[in-house]
């Protein structure tokens, strides 16, 4: 929990939920494990205000609660998930990846589900079912069961999942959680969506029928009908069972991705489709925290290729072969049964993107020459400085240089080599070296910190034209309302003049410097995505 | 700027300073707060689908600000505490959650009445400890109780709002009635010559 991934964790709570949650998830965030009176005494807001709060970043996964650690009856305890708040800044990718999946239906299944936490599915197919009504013609209405056969699929491909059932939420001593069918261990740890049997399984749902389109002229027969829908609650059989949104299966999805591309960018497309089937293959069969695929023989590559690209067996062999001497190493040969056995390495793939990233961000950063003697070390491990000069072919004055700044930038450190015990200067080997998981690390929190000034930058923008921006909607308020009322042009265009033509520029100054924020903040994320995969994959225990 | 300022060399490595000469001249002003950058960024990703996943974001914090889980704080305190208060329209938030999800000392019964106002928030902070152990003790008869009542106060409240119109408990008047004159003014008017004062 850096101080720059707290920042940025305040400052996407309070663009999502306000200025209360912010406090109350910053001091989670800060303070570690905490229970309730003691978040109260240190914000000093209101019992009620921050029991909502705690609601909220429950409901949204963001904070997690465990009974009391000092006996049975001691008050509940809440932790705050800091990398739980920063996949707040993934979640148009995942909507897009949604749609470009599962079409309209599936993006809005999403959306939802990340706007409210979790719900059942009952509730999420009749509000999506409703959406999408009100975005078609005129008379016709969407079916309940479309909807749920897309939430089906998503659920079948692990896209969603089901919340755990709340372990001690509801019950008020641990003793009674001793036999409870809930199954909630009693280790410290709170257990994974996984770890549940029932985990991918779609409930019975009793779900017929088809949205109905609410009018808005006929208010007075909406606010009935309304009225007679709550007033008998429909129950679909499926009470009590919340679906949650499966980051690490999108994660995944994203990390297939970018091998395809990067395979497509070094290679050529055939070659990048062989990579697809293979990982299309494997997604099933492999674990999200697999260092390979499980190995594929040549022929079921061959019979699992899409039907478009139908290159003989000959040509796929050598496509294959040229896969596995490339030095990116994305495909290894595993055997030689079946034609060849070949796997995919994934965590090799990553380090090798991981690689590039760094060595982009270099050469942006301090030019291209720099960037050859960072590349250099990466290869090289360890050079004394005379040597640096010589494999680069940059001149000695040059070089010491860029060795210098990137030094003071932490991208290269220092190792020394004594040759007599006390370390004369004058003999002891002094060797540059870069460390790829070090700086990887180090640029992450770059990003983090990156991401952090944009929001603030367009918050700032944001507040200096704040009165414009104010004056601006209520004349949009009221041409919508004189639209809708039918009045002249005459009357519009009176209206419109109410903004003069420096404000009107303004306006648009400010609307796209606010777009390249945010556009910005999208970019930074691609690369936070990479670079936390990175780390995430060598630091697991490799068994 | 001869390393001056963070994320600069180490003192000794300034390759200008040879051996013998004195200390470079002091700093006489603050180091520029956007120092210039030797080497130009790179362009923004433009396309359709950088487009689309800014709209999509923009779309999302915007329907986030209108979710019952944008929690703001207390309203601003009037000068005067005015009748109308109580009949200003509150949010749902008995729809926030499901409360069997979370722990029982978070179920409030503030909640279940939406009941935001000020004063209920000075008074619990009062008693706040002995409000926790009753909620602790009475944690089990609300279990049962909770589950019904989000569905009793949403029947209610949907009568309410369908009511709020002609009938409304306790008071004879329709709710524009307690409208305080905030709003006036924000439509326009079909006659823009006169002067709004």
């Amino acid at each position: 929990m850096t101080a720059q991934e707290v920042r940025l964790c305040g400052l996407l709570l309070q663009e999502h939920f306000g200025e209360v949650v912010e406090k109350v998830g910053r001091n989670l965030l800060k303070s570690g494990t905490q229970n309730l009176r003691a978040i109260v005494h240190e914000t000093g807001l209101s019992v009620d205000l921050v029991k909502k709060s705690l609601c909220v970043l429950v409901q949204h996964g963001a904070c997690s609660f465990i009974q009391g650690r000092k006996g049975p009856g001691s008050p509940t305890e809440y932790k705050a998930h800091c990398d739980r708040v920063l996949r707040i800044l993934r979640y148009p990718r995942y909507i897009y990846t949604a749609k470009t999946l599962y079409g309209d239906t599936g993006e809005l299944i999403i959306e939802e589900l990340l706007q409210r936490g979790h719900m059942t599915m009952s509730n999420t197919v009749k509000t999506v079912a409703d959406r999408l009504t009100q975005s078609m013609d005129e008379g016709s209405s969407m079916d309940y069961g479309e909807v749920s056969a897309t939430f089906s699929k998503l659920v079948e491909t692990h896209f969603l999942q089901r919340c755990p059932p709340a372990a001690g939420a509801g019950t008020t001593g641990s003793s009674q959680t001793a036999n409870s069918t809930s199954a909630a261990p009693a280790s410290s740890t709170a257990p994974t969506p996984e770890s549940f049997p029932d985990c991918y399984r779609v409930p019975q749902v009793t779900l017929i029928g088809r949205s109905k389109r609410s009018l808005a002229s006929e208010e007075g027969e909406d606010q009935r009908n309304a009225k007679k829908a709550k007033m008998d609650p429909e129950t679909h059989g499926d009470e009590g069972i919340y679906w949650q949104v499966n980051f690490e299966r999108f994660h995944q999805h994203f990390r297939d991705q970018t091998i395809i591309s990067a395979v497509a960018n070094k290679l050529d497309q055939t070659s990048s489709e062989i990579v697809r089937t293979m990982l299309r293959m494997s997604e099933v069969t492999t674990s999200s925290t697999a260092p390979c695929t499980k190995p594929l023989s040549a022929n079921e590559i061959f019979r699992s290729l899409p039907a478009t690209y139908n290159i003989p067996r000959h040509i796929l062999d050598q496509y294959l072969t040229l896969l596995v001497d490339d030095p990116m190493e994305f495909v290894g040969k595993a055997g030689e049964s079946g034609g060849g056995m070949y796997i995919v390495n994934l965590n090799q793939a990553l380090a090798n993107l991981a690689r590039a990233t760094l060595e982009s961000i270099v050469q942006e950063r301090f030019g291209s020459r720099s960037a050859r003697i960072f590349r250099l070390l990466l290869r090289k491990r360890h050079l004394e400085q005379k040597q640096v000069e010589d494999f680069a072919m940059i001149p000695a004055k040059e070089a010491k240089d860029m060795l210098y700044t990137l030094l003071s930038q932490n991208l290269v450190q220092l190792q020394e080599i004594p040759k007599t015990p006390d370390f004369a200067p004058s003999r002891t080997f002094y060797l540059y070296t870069v460390n790829q998981l070090p700086t990887a690390r180090l640029l992450l929190q770059n990003c983090y910190k990156t991401v952090a000034n944009l929001m603030e930058r367009r918050l700032f923008e944001a507040k200096e034209s704040k009165r414009l921006l104010e004056k601006s909607q209520r004349i949009e308020a009221i041409l919508a309302s004189l639209q809708a009322s039918g009045a002249e042009p005459e009357q519009l265009t009176e209206v419109e003049e109410m903004i003069t033509a420096p404000e009107k520029q303004q306006l648009d100054s400010l609307r796209l410097h606010v777009n390249k924020l945010d556009s910005a903040e999208n970019q930074v994320d691609e690369t936070i995505f990479l670079l936390e995969s990175y780390i995430s994959s060598s630091t697991k225990p490799t068994s | 700027m001869a390393g001056r300022g963070r994320g600069r060399r180490p003192f000794g490595t300034d390759s200008s300073i040879s051996r013998g000469e004195g200390l470079p001249p002091g700093l006489q002003q603050p180091t520029p707060v956007f120092p210039v950058m030797e080497q130009k960024p790179l362009p923004l990703a433009g396309g359709e689908e950088a487009e689309y996943l800014l709209a999509l974001k923009q779309d999302f914090r915007g329907v986030m600000k209108n979710l019952p889980f944008f929690i703001k704080p207390a309203a601003a305190q009037r000068d005067v505490q005015r009748y109308s208060d109580k009949y200003h329209s509150s949010e749902q938030t008995n729809s926030l959650t499901d409360w069997n999800l979370e722990p029982s000392c978070l179920h409030v019964s503030g909640f279940q009445t939406g009941d935001d106002s000020p004063e209920s928030c000075r008074s619990t902070s009062g008693g706040e400890s002995e409000k926790k152990e009753e909620h602790e003790q009475s944690s089990e008869e609300e279990e049962g109780g909770v589950k019904k009542k989000p569905e009793e106060e949403e029947g209610a409240e949907a009568e309410e709002e369908y009511d709020e119109e002609e009938l409304e408990e306790e008071t004879d008047y329709i709710m524009s009635y307690f409208d305080n004159g905030e709003e006036f003014g924000g439509d326009s008017d079909d006659n823009m010559d006169e002067a709004i004062y």
